[in-house]
Order: structure tokens, then sequence, then C-alpha cells
């Protein structure tokens, strides 16, 4: 059986740990007394995927066999999570790839005609059509792209339409084919226990009009966390139900097909980045010196290339399919059995090693707000009831940040780093004097419609996604950042963890209590 | 960093060429089992009795008299009274033990076997062997509590074997005597049996934690036997701990000053407590350190 998680307590026998940097990683060792959470060993995948699909679609969580639901003559469109998940990209063939083809292959069965398939990128950059291909399997892609297989446009009037609004006055605008569609089936991957749900129609396939009623500082600062989406605990999770519950009284039919991965994160040739350090065997400690040495040393661009070529050899966890809330419900559980360590109490300090990618970089390039996302959004966040730090404690972690962008991906991220962040790092301020701007610049716009890049707003939500972590934490320090962009993200560097210790004391005093994060792989630390 | 430094790191982090281990929070719960302790009862039949004597009366106790200036005092309060006892001393240096057991008669040192840490002196098949040769020795649990910790040392008694135990549970490693825990107090009371206080001094400074042989220069080191004490009706095991505790206190007291003034200052209620000074470690172990004078005359070229 594979352990849990659990915490480790560093002493002297404890040899240095593994810390993530960007496009690197290194040994560090730890103070005595530092707590080390690890994730869960991977569990084991399921042997038969195609049996396990088709049952899933067979026998759907109320509601009625998929073959039932599809009759000659109709509408039907299915939609995919994009590119920003599984992290890294899964070895092939893609999960999602493998549910598409059982399902256009009982919708050929069944008689339809009709089907589009639409990747449901909201506001992220279009995909290209390789990543779609490679994503859906070339049978799929050869017989719907570009006509019936297409990147959802969340900028195109003409395939918008305004459903409604929620209790709470929020406007519902989703993809019209969608909303017209007798039948929507959705495909999913939930890596993190954000994804899923009614995240995935209301806000997958949604506007700027929509998404800007949860994507704000004020729902942020009240989603703790924004991965804990029991009802009252993560505002976002409560605004997607509010519009998926919208969704589904005025009539969108949603077929909720959800998969959950083990831990698998790295491939066998990286297999030590998913081992605990002092099981390394002295081929793990030796390949070990080698990747870094051979990565250290390599030019920047081969390095980026190393990396991005890295595929995770996932393994389907589980398949549910059927109505999106009993579904969901059973994918988080599956989730947790994969991702939850229970972390007793918090500590002065945190500490993160940021890896290289993170869902708005794939095929790309970490800038500084993607770093600040990563950091403070995202791994900040991965906890159920309270943050593993402090209120006022520091947040230390490990990134380069490299004053770098990309120049098709994030031109968007550009502007908001010289221009907005020069001026203030307040989210509120950012939010109500630049976002409306940003968010509607015609040259953004026509980027997002016709190159592939990410909407004029995004970076707006990259850092409103911080906004918590921001708020919770006394000091943000950066060990190895590049002084002049960390300085503009409003945070400060160190050269070592050390250096970083004794700033931290500045805010924490003396004899601060420690944890470190040990993740990727993800998990979820419930801090009792 | 330099590669150099790398692997000098990872050498040092991994223990490279040495056994590696496990972070104490990492290692997996197991339920100690009783039968992966090697058996020490072989130890205590007649012929282990004979061969023990046999080493602690030859080599051993020509070793102790050879690396050590060695003074034993206050046996005689041993003689009348019938066994078993446990015997209890302050503990600063692996010779303890031998020190106890080449110095106790005859009489006691046949039926006489010493408590030893089940972690440390029974965790290979060869020191085990070795322990319970020279010393008779059973295992004891000092991290465990409970009862399961003393069942042996309970059932050695009840067979009328006197033991020795160290009620500080680990030796000192500043010189001082520490905190006596309730264990042996405990055991008393249950078995019913007398506690005989011994105090070793100049152990520490003759060999210390972390040595495996004495120091050179035949350095002083005194064995003195007190009276054995008995549990009182209705004492509590917290009771008879102070005045165990009180009781080597006085056996100091006494070789520092002499018998006479030590029982005066205990009628008085002011023997000199064993606590270490307050203050910093380095003073404790500055004054723990300090060198036991030699007795007699001084030597022509001191």
């Amino acid at each position: 059986m594979p352990r849990p998680g659990f915490v480790l307590e560093v002493d002297e026998r404890t040899p240095p740990l593994l810390v993530h940097e960007g496009e690197s990683f290194r040994m560090q060792r730890f103070p005595v007394g530092t707590r080390v959470v690890y994730p869960p060993d991977s569990l084991p995948g399921i042997r038969d995927v195609p049996t396990a699909v088709r049952h899933a679609l067979l026998n759907p969580v109320d509601m009625e066999p998929l073959t039932a639901l599809l009759t000659p003559g109709m509408k039907l469109t299915i939609a995919v999570d994009d590119i920003s998940i599984p992290l890294p990209p899964m070895v092939l063939p893609d999960i999602r790839q493998r549910i598409l083809e059982q399902v256009i292959e009982l919708a050929a069965s069944k008689g339809v005609d009709d089907l589009e398939i639409i990747v449901a990128t909201a506001l992220h950059r279009r995909m290209t059509s390789a990543e779609i291909r490679r994503m859906v399997g070339e049978r799929v892609f050869r017989s719907f792209w570009p006509k019936d297989l297409y990147n959802f446009d969340a900028e195109d009037p003409d395939a918008l339409t305004h459903v409604g609004k929620t209790d709470e006055g929020e406007d519902v605008e989703i993809s019209k084919r969608a909303a017209e569609s007798d039948l929507v089936v959705y495909v999913n991957v939930n890596l993190v226990a954000m994804d899923g749900g009614h995240k995935s129609v209301a806000i997958g396939l949604a506007s700027y009009k929509s998404l800007r009623h949860h994507h704000n500082v004020h729902t942020m600062l009240h989603s703790r966390s924004y991965m804990d989406p029991r009802p009252g605990k993560s505002a976002i999770a409560d605004s997607a139900t509010r519009m998926g519950r919208m969704l589904r009284d005025a009539g969108v039919k949603i077929f909720q097909i959800e998969t959950t991965m083990n831990a698998d994160t790295f491939p066998e040739n990286l297999g030590f980045l998913n081992k605990r350090e002092w099981e390394w065997s002295a081929f793990d400690q030796g390949l070990m010196m080698a990747s870094k040495k051979a990565n250290d040393m390599a030019p920047p661009r081969i390095r980026r290339e190393f990396f991005r070529r890295i595929e995770a050899p996932y393994k389907l966890t589980g398949v549910n399919a059927g109505e999106v809330e009993a579904v969901h419900e059973r994918t988080l559980t599956n989730l947790h059995r994969q991702q939850l360590v229970e972390v007793g109490g918090q500590s002065d300090v945190v500490i993160f090693g940021l890896p290289y990618i993170g869902p708005y970089n794939v095929n790309s390039i970490m800038n500084p707000i993607l770093v600040h996302c990563l950091g403070l959004g995202y791994l900040f966040n991965m906890y159920r009831n309270k943050p593993l730090v402090k209120k006022g404690g520091v947040v230390i972690m490990y990134h380069p940040v490299p004053w770098e962008f990309h120049q098709i991906h994030h031109p968007s991220y550009i502007d908001f780093f010289e221009e907005v962040l020069r001026e203030t790092t307040d989210p509120k301020t950012i939010e109500t004097k630049f976002e409306e701007r940003y968010a509607k610049d015609p040259w953004y716009t026509h980027l997002y419609r016709t190159s592939h890049a990410y909407h004029g707003v995004h970076p707006f939500y990259m850092w409103y996604w911080g906004a918590h972590g921001r708020d919770h934490a006394g000091d943000v320090i950066l060990v190895g950042g590049e002084p002049k962009s960390v300085a503009r993200l409003g945070y400060r560097t160190a050269g070592s963890l050390r250096d970083a210790i004794e700033m931290a004391t500045d805010t924490v005093g003396p004899s601060p209590t420690m944890t470190y994060f040990h993740a990727p792989p993800i998990m979820i630390a419930d801090v009792r | 960093m330099g590669t150099r430094d790398d692997l000098k790191e990872m050498a040092r982090g991994f223990r490279w060429g040495r056994r590696p281990l496990v972070p104490k929070s990492a290692e997996p719960f197991e339920q100690p089992r009783e039968d992966a302790v090697f058996p020490s009862d072989w130890a205590r039949t007649d012929a282990g009795v004979a061969a023990r004597q046999l080493i602690l009366n030859g080599p051993m106790n020509a070793i102790l008299h050879n690396e050590l200036s060695l003074r034993v005092y206050g046996r005689e309060h041993l003689e009348g009274v019938e066994g078993p006892v446990i015997f209890f001393s302050n503990h600063s240096s692996h010779l303890d033990a031998t020190l106890i057991m080449t110095s106790l008669p005859d009489r006691w040192q046949a039926k006489t076997a010493v408590g030893a840490a089940r972690d440390y002196f029974f965790d290979v098949w060869w020191r085990q062997a070795f322990t319970a040769l020279v010393y008779g020795a059973f295992p004891i649990d000092r991290g465990r509590g409970g009862s399961g910790a003393t069942d042996k040392a309970l059932e050695l008694l009840n067979d009328g074997w006197s033991i020795v135990v160290f009620p500080e549970g680990t030796r000192s490693a500043d010189g001082h005597v520490q905190r006596f825990r309730h264990g042996t107090a405990r055991l008393c009371l249950e078995a019913g049996v007398g506690a005989a206080p011994i105090a070793i001094i100049g152990g520490f400074q003759a060999m210390p934690k972390g040595r495996f042989w004495p120091k050179a220069g035949r350095l002083p080191v005194t064995v003195r036997y007190g009276e054995v004490l008995y549990p009182e009706e209705g004492e509590t095991h917290q009771e008879l701990t102070r005045r165990m505790s009180q009781g080597v206190a006085e056996l100091f007291d006494e070789h520092r000053t002499t018998w006479w003034e030590a029982l005066r200052r205990r009628e008085r209620g002011e023997t000199p407590s064993l606590a270490p000074p307050m203050g910093p470690d380095w003073r404790r172990k500055w004054e723990g350190s300090r060198p036991v004078p030699r007795r007699g005359p001084a030597r022509a070229w001191e």
C-alpha cells in the first residue's frame, strides 16, 4: 500500500533536501527542527483505462448513460481542458484523447452529426495546432480540426451568449455553441482541487464579462483557500457554483467527465525528483549530481528545452462521469486520497521551491508575474483549514526570477510589469485603476484572438491570484532571485537560505519555526 | 559552489562510505519484538557465572588496576545484608559497571546482573554476547517507560538476583550527577527489595563519554558503597527516589570531607546537593571535568 504523506522533522541525520528553483534545483541543508511536508506516495494507476472510461460513460452518477443521451440529429458539444493541465504535460496518449475517442465513437454509433469540440481556454492563450494534436490525438485532430475542433474565443461577440444572472447578480456569459447544444460533454483533468466541478463550463467557456465577477481581489481575499472548494471556504468556488447552477436551471445540459491522476510527476530518468532524499540510492545521488551539473552548464536555451521536453508518466487513478456536482464530489475524494497530508499547526516561516512550470507557461517562459502567481497563488493556497504559515509570517521562495517574458504568449504581462507594477503593487489599486483599460485594449484583444497571447486582463488575474498570500504574509523573500525583478514585485531577495532566515527574523523574531513544503509532486496540506 | 564543494556536501549529507541513516522522524514504526534480543539467560547459568567471575577477577581487574588508581570503600555495609538488592550509582562513564562488578564481594558478584540499555548494548549480536558474558547483563528499555521496560529486572529480582542500575538513565555529558528517574524506586517498591547506593568519583575524569579506554596517567577513581536503603511503609516512589539521590550525595560529601563531617551535615540537612552549577553549559562542563586531586604526597616531579 502506498505510504501516506508525512511531516519530517529535520535532524542531524537528515541529508540535504532537494529544492526546485525554476529551471534548476539545488540540494539544501535545512536547520535542525525544520518541518518538511512530503506528499503521499503515488497511488497505483488503473490498469485498464479504456474499460474504466467506458464504464464511467455507461454508468454515470445521477444521470442517464451517455448512450441514452445521444440521439440522431442532436447538437453535441464536447469541451476539453486546455494545456494548463496536467503539469507537466503527460506522456501520450493524453487522457483527454482516450476519453474523446470513446465519446466520439459512441456519438458516431448513435447517429450524431452535429458535433463540435471546443478547447475551453477562457482567457488563456489559444493552443497551437501542434499542441492540440498532441492533446486530442491524431485521429480526432484529423477528423475535426480546424472547423469543428477549435479554441474558445471569449472575445467573439457572435460566439457568446448571455444566459442570465445569478441570484447575486453575476452575469453568466458563455460559449453560444455550448449554451445552445442539446448536450455539453466536458472532459476534465483534475490536477488540483480547484479544477473541475462548475468551474469547467462556467469558467472555462466564459467571457471577461462573466469572469470578472469572481476573478477579482475581493473574491480572492475571501477564498481560504481556493483549493478548498467546500461551501463557504472559497468565494471563487461558491461563485462558480452559483453560475453553474444558473446554467443548469437555464437548461444547459452538462455531462461532466472528470479524471484524477496519481503523483508520478517526473519520468524515470529524473526519478529521484519523485523520491524522499534519504531513500535515494547511490545511483539516484549520482544521477542528481550529473543532471544538476549538466543543467547548470547548459546554455539557457538548451536548459529550457530540456525541461520543456519533460513528460509526466501520470497514471489514471479515477474517472467519473455524470451530473457535475455528484461527479466532482467523487473526484475530490479521489484527489484527496492522493494529495492530502495532515500537518499539525502553522509555523512562522514557510519555504517553497518553485518549479520550472506553472499552468500558464507550458511551452513558454515563467516570467516574474507568473513566479508570484505560482508561489503566492498556487503553492501558498495548497492548504485546507488554515495556511501553513501564521498570519504575518514569512514566505521564503526559491526562484531566479529572471526579467524575461515570452513576447508572443505574454504581451500584456510585459506592459503590466513595466507600467502597472512600477506604480503600485497593491492589488486593489491595480484593479481599480488599470484593469478595465487592459481588459478592453484592442491590441491585446487582437493578439488574444488571432495570435497565441493570453488575454489583456490575464496578468491582473495572476496578480489577484496571489492577493490572499500577499495579504496573509508579513514578508516575502526570494532566494536566488534577480534583485531588480524581485524588487519590482515588491519582495526582497536573499543570496542563501541562511540570509533569508536572518532577514525573516526582522518580521517573526529570533528562532522562527519553519516548514518546507516539499512540492512537486502536488499535495494539499490539511493544517490542523 | 564548485563541483568539489558539491561533492563534499553530498558526501557529508548522504554519509558516503558509511551506513546511511534515516531521519528519526521518518523511521518506520515498529512494535519492538522481544525475540529480536539476543538471549542473555545463558550468562546467568552456573557456567556463565563461573566464566564471568574469571573474566572480572582476572583480566578486568588487572586492567582496571593497571590503568587507574583505584580505591574501594564501604563494602562492609553489605555484610549481613540478605539479597537481593538493587545497586545503584551515579553514571558518568563506561567504567561504572565494570568498577561495580569487579569491586563487589564474591558472594554478591556471583549473583548480580547489570541492567544495560537495550538500544545501545543489545543492537548487534557480538555486543550483546559480550555484555551478557562479562556483566550478566539484561536489557532495559530506557526510552519506553511503563512496566514492559523493567519486566526482566523484576523477574531477576524475584529469582534472587541482585541487579545494578543507573537511575540517571544515561551517562552524564558533563560529569555532574543528573536527575534520578523514578524507575529504580518503582522497582524497589514493586519487588520489596533494598537499594544500595554507590558513588563513583573520578570516573568522568578518567574515561568520559566518548572514550573507550581510560586516559593515561592512572587517574584516581574511588568507589564508595553506602548503607542499603529499604523502602518504608507507605513510601512513594518519588520519596524513595529522593532518598536514593540523597544517599549518593552523602557518599560524595563523605569523599570530599570525612565520614564524621558528612554525618553531621546529614543530620542538619545540609548535605551539599549534587545539582550542577547554574549558568551556561561550559560552566557545568568546566566544573565537572575539574581533575580529582591525587591521594597521598605529591609526586616528586609535580
